[in-house]
């Protein structure tokens, strides 16, 4: 078999779901006795096929559940089958989750190590690696410091350098890339540029129809576990957000960041911090998304019973998140000239990668001001399916005497 | 060095750096530990119950025992937990995941090993020079080793299941204590013959019974704990190994 080859071949995959998880001896003791089994079957993947040679760049395009992430994790082979084949050929280098192998409390250098031995790569070959390794990721004068001192952007960057750095015959990315800065964002494109252009072959899963034009020459449609098209990407792109588009009623072209409103109420500032006041655009699991605003009210009238609200979308648009103060059961805000309030949320981070955050201020059926897909923000931390949830939210406000 | 052998030293090391990152004493600790039990045994069965006056240096007894028990349990309580708390690595990449378990049982070996480098500088400082005898020790060490390296196996597996096996195993562990010849020896008339016979049975009594021969006594270990720990060793081994490969797969999903 050629290095780089990657058949799929009626591929199935069934995960067990549990309508009760049942966690201790006890419960499952229950079920057996008990009425009927609490258990299912769910097929991410049903008699999926397909083929893609040396060198192709493919991305792999549907909705959430379609089995695109359940593709990468068969073809990095950390699932095997139900039923059907999956062969790889040559070294696999798997960007799904970056970082993951590290320990907290080990330096850099002694994480490089273990997770190339992960990888089946010796002492040697990983001390060649390092100076690479450490300049990639602009890390070189931490190396020596225990990771769990890295901010969770030097931590992605370490993950990146050194998943990278092993020369694969096959890259398999998910959304994970969209990591760190702007700078660094823009040196993984490159590099991932780089392994396309010297033949490598690339598995793309990404909710970015542009990263994925960009990027890929072909695309996979994947729908409820099966290949529903497969062709040239502009073809089954195209396709694919057209069947989409009643669905998604938010398509690429109004992701883009829209202002409106009466402006009876407006946001005249917004800083995005973490929990601790930082201003921050990168957040990982348990970090709390904090979102500061100065409202202010047109000649300093006084406006009562003002819900405050945000939304958190994907780039293509989709909602995936959103809620208020109302909703939330918090008072409403009465702002009298100028007032601050926050908005404190903690995701809980089933999908991550980068989404756009919206705010907006509205009044009994009056829209006083919407900043659409205004803030970009990146989420770290592990895919799991079903994607974002709220694990806690806080609307405050205050008012501040009109001077 | 072949991809296995090199993933389970990496993932010794890192167990025993990370377990003593933040210790002032370090690997002392699996030296302190057996010694403080040993102290409390020795006063509750020389001085209360008065059974261990039977035999000389009642302490250096205890620990030739206490020193390779603490290694089964350690290990076995360890392994309980070790594909839980590799589980976003398990999610992440491929690789070997036997090796998960086997290294937590080797890291703790290693600290036995040193341990047992101290007693033997006790035992012999106190007139029980080894035998010949000592030869078949590190054998014994081994096949100790990959017994519980296939109990380690199995209850990683079963952990993931129901999160009751790593309690149960505590409880278990207590009795099974008890009925291994740690804190007393057999054939010394000390336990009821039929009872002896039912603790020879146990899988860990065989190694027990080598450590004290070989260690304490100086003397060759019974043909019968050479049978029981290499029969045991096997059965265990091949057993763990067999429900682990066909658990795996759906292992790596239920995490």
């Amino acid at each position: 078999m050629r290095k780089g080859l990657i058949q799929f071949s009626d591929v199935c995959l069934d995960y067990r779901l549990y309508r009760d998880r049942s966690v201790s001896i006890m419960e499952t003791l229950m079920n057996v006795f008990g009425r009927g089994t609490s258990r299912d079957w769910f097929r991410a993947l049903d008699h999926a096929s397909f083929q893609i040679s040396p060198g192709e760049s493919v991305a792999l395009v549907g909705s959430n559940g379609a089995g695109k992430s359940t593709t990468l994790k068969l073809l990095a082979g950390i699932y095997s089958p139900t039923s059907g084949k999956v062969r790889t050929s040559g070294r696999i280098a798997s960007l799904l989750d970056l970082g993951v192998g590290f320990h907290p409390e080990l330096t850099g250098a002694e994480n490089v190590f273990l997770n190339g031995a992960l990888l089946g790569f010796d002492q040697k070959r990983m001390v060649e690696l390092i100076p690479g390794i450490a300049e990639f990721s602009m890390l070189e004068r931490f190396m020596d410091t225990p990771v769990k001192y890295y901010s969770s952007g030097m931590f992605m960057r370490l993950g990146f350098a050194l998943a990278t750095s092993v020369n694969p015959d096959i890259l398999l990315v998910d959304e994970v890339l969209a990591v760190g800065d702007a700078v660094f964002q823009a040196k993984c494109y490159d590099r991932i540029f780089g392994f396309r252009e010297s033949g490598k072959t690339i598995v793309f899963v990404s909710h970015d129809p542009e990263a994925v034009r960009r990027l890929c020459t072909r695309a996979i449609w994947l729908d409820s576990g099966r290949v529903r098209m497969d062709g040239p990407v502009d073809d089954v792109l195209g396709t694919y957000l057209d069947a989409n588009a009643g669905r998604l009623q938010n398509t690429a072209a109004s992701a883009t960041p829209r202002e409106w409103g009466n402006r009876e109420v407006f946001f005249s500032r917004v800083t995005l911090t973490d929990g601790n006041g930082v201003p921050a655009r990168t957040f990982r699991q348990g970090d709390t998304l904090k979102v500061n605003t100065l409202i202010e009210t047109r000649e300093g009238r006084e406006v009562k019973n003002i819900i405050l609200g945000f939304s958190l979308h994907r780039p293509d648009g989709e909602t995936v998140l959103a809620s208020n103060n109302l909703e939330n059961g918090e008072s409403l805000l009465t702002i009298s000239g100028k007032g601050e309030a926050s908005i404190s949320i903690t995701p809980e981070i089933i999908e991550p990668g980068n989404f756009l955050l919206s705010i907006s201020l509205t009044g009994n059926d009056t829209d006083y001001h919407w900043q659409d897909h205004f803030y970009p923000v990146s989420l770290l931390g592990t895919r799991q399916i079903p994607p974002l949830r709220m694990s806690s939210l806080t609307i405050a406000g205050g008012l501040i005497e009109w001077a | 060095m072949t991809g296995g052998l090199l993933l389970m030293k990496s993932l010794v090391e890192k167990d025993l750096k990370v377990r003593y990152k933040r210790s002032f004493l370090g690997f002392l600790w699996f030296l302190l530990k057996p010694l403080f039990s040993m102290v409390v045994y020795t006063i509750v069965f020389t001085k209360i119950i008065r059974f261990g006056g039977a035999i000389e240096h009642f302490s250096l007894f205890l620990l030739t025992g206490l020193l390779p028990w603490n290694f089964f349990a350690a290990s076995l309580s360890a392994s309980a937990k070790t594909l839980l708390d590799n589980q976003k690595l398990i999610r992440s990449i491929y690789f070997p995941r036997v090796a998960l378990p086997i290294s937590s049982v080797i890291a703790n070996a290693v600290h036995m090993l040193m341990a047992m480098v101290v007693l033997e500088g006790l035992l012999i400082a106190f007139g029980h020079i080894p035998g010949i005898s000592i030869i078949t020790l590190p054998i014994a060490i081994v096949l100790l080793a990959a017994m519980t390296s296939g109990f380690a196996m199995m209850i990683s597996v079963g952990n993931v299941y129901y999160r009751d096996v790593s309690q149960f195993l505590e409880v278990i562990l207590l009795a099974w204590f008890y009925a291994s010849p740690v804190i007393y020896p057999l054939g010394a008339g000390l336990i009821p013959a039929r009872m002896e016979a039912v603790i020879k049975f146990n899988p860990v009594a065989g190694a027990m019974e080598i450590f004290h021969s070989t260690m304490y006594y100086g003397t060759w270990p019974e043909l019968w704990a050479w049978i029981s720990l290499v029969a045991w060793t096997a059965v265990i081994l091949v057993a763990g190994l067999l429900i682990f490969k066909r658990m795996e797969p759906s292992v790596v999903k239920e995490l």
